[in-house]
C-alpha cells in the first residue's frame, strides 16, 4: 500500500517502509517525511514485491517478524531477483539468531525498535547513498557493456591485446595481419569505447572483467 | 332350696355376743387389709398422676383400690346383724369385683402383653353383664332373697354368712371367674415361655391362684362350706404381687436413670472432649437440646428453652440462610441434613462447623424432631483455604513461568506503541522546527502518540492482571470463551510468529458464556498453545499448524487446541495431567497439572486426545451458566470452598414456619467443597 506517494517514476530515492504494524508504518513515514525524504510503505512483504520495480531508488525498511512472510524471506526473494536495494532490518529484542541470519544476507544495517531517529536517518541517509552509488556504477557499467556490444569480434580481439599492452607490431604478427589493420581497428575500438587514452580503456575494460590476451604466441 | 335356709336362734344369740366384742381379730386383719391395699393405690395413683402415659399404675391403683373396697365390704358382712344390710352389702361389693376383674384382665394384657384378647374381651363382658344382672336382680346376682343370716364361729370369732334363695344368674358370675381363670393361665404361660419366669410365677400364679380361691364364694352361698367370705385376701395377694413387680419396675428404672446419667455424663465428656455437640430439636414444640458445653459456648444460660431463631441468631449471619434451605431440604424430603456453617461464639469468635442430622417422623410420617451431631471444623477449614493459597501461589508462579516463556511477545507488545510513539514525536519535533510548521500534521501526530500510549498501557494492564496474584474468590464473572482465546493469541502473536507457527482458528458464533476466573483461563489455554508449540517445534515450519475450536455442547463450553505435533503416547494420556510428570528437558511438569487443578475448580473438565492424522488435541469444557441464577456448577469461588447458589425455587408449602422467616426463601448458597486434587502439568513430546 502507497499512502504517501505513489513510486516515483523518476530516480529520485524513496525509502520503502515494510511493516504489519499500521502505527509503526505510520510514524516511521512520518519522521521520514519531515526530514524530507520520499516514503513509500507497505503492510507486508507480498504487497512490497507485487510493487517491486528494481529501477526505483531509495532503501528498504524491513520489519524482521510478520506473520507469514517475514522480512528475512523478503531478503531472499529480493535477492533472487538481483536487487540492489539496501536494506535496513527493524527488529524487537531478542532475535539474536534471525539477525546474524539477516546481516549474512547482506543487510545494510540492523535497528532495534523502539529505533531513535539519530540513528534511523544517518542510516537511511547512507543506505540510500549507498544504493546511489550502487545505480551509478551500475549506470556506468552498463554504458559500457553498449559500447562493448558495438565492437566487432576482431576489434574485440584487438581490445583484448591492446590492454594486455602489446605493441601494434606484436598484436599485428599475433591476428596475422598487418600493422596499419591494428591501428585502424585499434583507433575504432577507442572511438566506440568513447575514451582518450590506452590507459582509459584499460580501465574500462578492466571494470567489465576484460583481460588481457597475453600468450597468443605460443598459442599460435 | 329350702336346706339352705338353716341357722337357730342360738348362733343368733351367740352373734350378738361377739358383737360385743370390742375389737375381734378379723375386723382387726381385714381392716389392715384394707389399708394395705388403700395405701398401695394412693401410691400409685400418685405415681400414675404423675407420668400418665404409664396406665399399668392407673390400672394397679384401680385394683387395690377395689381390692381394699372388697375386703371393707366382706368386713361389713362378717359383722352384718340384719337381713338388708347384708343385701345392701352383697349388692354393691358387685361393683369394685367388677372394677378389680376389668383391672386385672387389663393390667396382664398391658403389663405383661400377655393374655387372649378375645378372651379379655369376653371377661369384660360377662363382668359387665353380671353386674347389670346384679343390679336388675332384686337382691343380688348372687341371691334372689336373703332370708336370714347365718352366724357361726370361725377362728374363734363369730362370723355371718347370708342364708337366702341363690340367684340362678350367679352361674354366670363363676363361668366370668373360669373365663377368668384360663386367661391367668393362658398369659402365665405366655409369659414363661417369653423367659420371664419370675413375673409368672408372680403374677400369673397369685392371678390363677386367686381365681381357684375366688370359688369358695359360690361354695359359701351354696352351703358347701362353712367359711367367712375373704375374697379381698386373694385379690389381695395379686394385687401385691403386681405391685411388686411393679416397685421391682421402680426400682430398675431409678437405677436405669443412675446409669443414664452417667452415660450421659460419659457421652458428654466424649462429645466434649471431640468438641462435638449433640442437639435434638423438637419440631412440634420448636425447642432444642444441646449438650451442656455447646449450650455455655453459644452463651445460652444453664436452662431454659432454646428456639430455632434463638439458635440460629448464634449463627454467621452469611450462613443462615444456608442452614434454613438445608434443614427445610431435610425436614421436607427427608433427606438426612448436612451443613457447614459459621457459628459465632459468645466471646465474638468465629468456628466453622460442620452440622449432620437425621429427621425422625411420627407414624403418620410428619416429621416431629430433628436429631444431630454437629462439630468444629475450624482446623480443617483452614487447612483447606490454606491449601486453596497454596495452590492458588503454584497457579500463579506458574503463570508467572509461563510469562517468562512469552518475554520476547511481551517485549514486543510493548516494543511496537513505544517504537511508534519515538518515530510520532521525533516527527513532530520536526515538523515544529521547520518555518512552516503544519499545525494539523502536528495534531494528528499527537492524537496517534496518545492512542498509542494507551495501546501500551493496555498491553501493561494484561500484564499485570496476568503476573498479579490477587484475591482467590475475587475474579469470577461471566467470561466468553472466544474472547480468552483471542486474548491469548493477542499475547502469543509474536513467539507465534517467531516460532513460524501458524494459527488457525474455528470459534462458534454466539458462544454462551461461562462463569470463571478470566486470568485463569487465559492461563490454561497459554499453557496449551504454548505446549502445542513446543509439540511442533522439531516440524517442518511449514506444517506448524495450530487450530484452535470452540463449540457448546450439552451445556457445556468446549475449547479445542489441536497441533500437528508428535502426539502423545497412548500410555501416557492421562499421566501428561500428572504433577512433574514431563518430557521436557527443563520442565517441571507442572503447566498441565495447574491447568488441571483451575479446570476442576470451575467444575469443568480437561482431556488429551490423539488425531486421527498426527498430533494431539487438549480440550477442556466447562459448564454454562445459567441463565437468572448462576448454576450449581459454576464456581464462585475457585479455590477453597465454592459458593455456588442452587436455584431459586418456591418456598415448599410444608416447611415449619421458622425456616420460614426472613430470608429463607430466594436462592441460596451452597458449600461445595472443591476437590483438592491438584494435578500437574506439562507435556513435552
Amino acid at each position: 500500500m502507497i499512502t504517501d506517494q505513489l513510486m516515483p517514476p523518476s530516480p529520485s530515492p524513496t525509502v520503502f517502509v515494510v511493516d504489519d504494524d499500521a502505527a509503526i508504518r505510520k510514524a516511521v513515514s512520518r519522521l521520514l517525511r519531515s526530514t524530507g525524504i520520499a516514503v513509500a510503505d507497505f503492510v507486508s512483504p507480498t504487497e512490497f514485491l507485487a510493487q517491486y520495480d528494481p529501477a526505483m531508488p531509495g532503501c528498504l525498511v524491513l520489519d524482521l517478524a510478520m506473520p507469514g512472510f517475514n522480512g528475512l524471506q523478503l531478503q531472499t526473494a529480493l535477492d533472487e531477483k538481483g536487487s540492489i536495494l539496501p536494506i535496513i532490518f527493524l527488529t524487537g529484542q531478542g532475535d539474536v539468531s534471525n539477525s546474524v541470519q539477516a546481516m549474512k544476507g547482506g543487510a545494510f544495517d540492523f535497528l532495534t525498535k523502539p529505533v531513535n531517529a539519530k540513528n534511523l536517518l544517518p542510516a537511511i541517509r547512507a543506505a540510500i547513498e549507498k544504493d546511489a552509488v550502487v545505480r551509478q556504477e551500475q549506470a556506468k557499467f552498463s554504458e559500457i557493456h553498449t559500447c562493448l556490444d558495438t565492437l566487432t569480434p576482431r576489434e574485440r580481439e584487438v581490445l583484448r591485446h591492446v590492454v594486455a599492452g602489446k605493441m601494434n607490431k606484436q598484436i599485428a604478427g599475433d591476428l596475422g595481419i598487418t600493422e596499419a589493420t591494428v591501428k585502424m581497428h585499434r583507433a575504432r575500438v577507442m572511438a566506440k569505447m568513447k575514451v582518450q587514452s590506452v590507459a582509459e580503456l584499460a580501465r574500462l575494460a578492466e571494470q567489465c572483467g576484460i583481460r588481457g590476451t597475453n600468450s597468443l604466441k605460443s598459442a599460435a | 332350696m329350702a336346706f339352705w335356709q338353716v341357722g337357730d336362734s342360738t348362733n343368733k344369740q351367740n352373734l350378738r355376743v361377739s358383737r360385743h366384742h370390742p375389737m375381734s381379730w378379723i375386723t382387726i386383719v381385714w381392716s389392715i387389709n384394707v389399708g394395705a391395699c388403700l395405701t398401695l393405690g394412693a401410691f400409685y395413683c400418685a405415681v400414675w398422676c404423675k407420668q400418665r402415659e404409664n396406665w399399668v399404675h392407673l390400672l394397679f391403683s384401680c385394683s387395690a383400690v377395689a381390692a381394699a373396697a372388697i375386703s371393707a365390704f366382706e368386713l361389713g358382712m362378717l359383722n352384718a346383724q340384719t337381713v338388708e344390710r347384708y343385701q345392701a352389702l352383697v349388692r354393691w361389693i358387685h361393683l369394685p369385683t367388677w372394677v378389680l376383674t376389668v383391672s386385672f384382665v387389663a393390667f396382664v394384657r398391658l403389663y405383661l402383653r400377655a393374655g387372649r384378647r378375645w378372651l379379655a374381651w369376653s371377661i369384660y363382658g360377662l363382668r359387665t353383664l353380671v353386674l347389670i344382672l346384679n343390679f336388675i336382680s332384686p337382691v343380688s346376682v348372687n341371691f334372689r332373697t336373703i332370708t336370714d343370716i347365718h352366724h357361726f364361729s370361725w377362728g374363734g370369732e363369730i362370723v355371718s354368712v347370708p342364708v337366702g334363695l341363690p340367684n340362678p344368674w350367679g352361674l354366670i358370675s363363676s363361668f366370668s371367674v373360669l373365663l377368668l381363670l384360663i386367661f391367668s393361665v393362658d398369659a402365665t404361660i405366655t409369659v414363661w415361655r417369653r423367659g420371664d419366669r419370675r413375673r409368672a410365677l408372680l403374677v400369673g400364679g397369685s392371678m390363677i391362684f386367686g381365681a381357684i380361691l375366688a370359688w369358695h364364694v359360690p361354695l359359701v352361698i351354696w352351703g358347701v362350706i362353712e367359711v367367712p367370705f375373704f375374697l379381698g385376701f386373694t385379690y389381695t395377694a395379686v394385687v401385691a404381687a403386681m405391685g411388686y413387680e411393679l416397685s421391682n419396675d421402680m426400682a430398675r428404672a431409678a437405677h436405669l436413670a443412675r446409669e443414664l446419667e452417667i452415660s450421659d455424663r460419659r457421652l458428654n465428656l466424649a462429645a466434649d472432649s471431640a468438641d462435638l455437640g449433640l442437639w435434638e430439636w423438637d419440631l412440634s414444640k420448636d425447642e432444642i437440646w444441646v449438650t451442656p458445653t455447646r449450650r455455655a459456648q453459644l452463651g445460652f444460660p444453664v436452662s431454659g428453652k432454646i428456639t430455632f431463631e434463638d439458635l440460629i441468631s448464634r449463627w454467621h449471619p452469611d450462613d443462615r440462610d444456608k442452614v434454613r434451605q438445608a434443614l427445610r431440604d431435610a425436614i421436607e424430603n427427608g433427606k438426612d441434613y448436612e451443613a457447614d456453617f459459621r457459628r459465632v461464639l459468645a466471646d465474638g469468635s468465629v468456628r466453622w462447623v460442620a452440622a449432620r442430622g437425621r429427621v425422625y417422623a411420627d407414624k403418620q410420617g410428619k416429621p416431629i424432631r430433628l436429631l444431630g451431631v454437629s462439630m468444629d471444623i475450624t482446623a480443617r477449614k483452614q487447612a483447606e483455604l490454606e491449601a486453596a493459597r497454596q495452590r492458588h501461589d503454584l497457579a500463579h508462579l506458574a503463570r508467572v513461568t509461563s510469562l517468562g516463556e512469552l518475554s520476547s511477545s511481551l517485549a514486543h507488545e510493548l516494543t511496537h506503541p513505544l517504537t511508534a510513539i519515538l518515530s510520532n514525536a521525533q516527527a513532530a519535533q520536526r515538523f515544529l522546527a521547520r518555518d512552516d510548521a503544519d499545525l494539523d500534521e502536528v495534531r494528528e501526530i499527537l492524537n496517534d502518540i496518545v492512542t498509542e500510549d494507551q495501546r501500551a498501557g493496555e498491553v501493561i494492564h494484561r500484564l499485570r492482571l496476568l503476573l498479579k496474584k490477587g484475591e482467590p474468590q475475587k475474579h469470577c464473572d461471566d467470561v466468553d470463551l472466544n474472547e480468552v482465546v483471542r486474548d491469548v493469541l493477542k499475547l502469543m502473536r509474536n513467539d507465534l510468529i517467531i516460532q513460524n507457527v501458524t494459527v488457525d482458528t474455528d470459534l462458534a458464533q454466539n458462544l454462551p458464556p461461562v462463569t470463571a476466573d478470566r486470568v485463569q483461563l487465559q492461563q490454561v489455554l497459554l499453557n496449551l498453545v504454548l505446549n502445542a508449540c513446543e509439540a511442533m517445534a522439531d516440524c517442518d515450519s511449514s506444517e506448524r499448524q495450530l487450530l484452535i475450536a470452540s463449540k457448546s455442547e450439552n451445556g457445556t463450553v468446549r475449547v479445542s487446541v489441536t497441533d500437528l505435533g508428535g502426539g502423545i503416547p497412548e500410555e501416557k494420556r492421562e499421566q501428561v495431567f500428572e504433577r512433574f510428570f514431563t518430557t521436557k528437558k527443563e520442565g517441571m511438569g507442572l503447566g498441565l497439572s495447574i491447568c488441571r487443578t483451575i479446570i476442576n475448580a470451575h467444575q469443568g473438565e480437561i482431556w488429551a486426545t490423539n488425531n486421527a492424522d498426527r498430533g494431539a488435541t487438549f480440550h477442556f469444557s466447562l459448564p454454562i451458566v445459567r441463565s437468572g441464577a448462576l448454576s450449581a456448577a459454576s464456581p464462585k469461588v475457585l479455590d477453597g470452598s465454592a459458593l455456588t447458589a442452587t436455584d431459586a425455587s418456591a418456598p415448599r408449602a410444608a416447611a415449619p414456619s421458622v425456616l420460614l422467616g426472613a430470608g429463607a426463601n430466594g436462592s441460596e448458597a451452597e458449600e461445595l467443597l472443591v476437590r483438592s486434587s491438584s494435578d500437574l502439568l506439562e507435556r513435552r513430546q
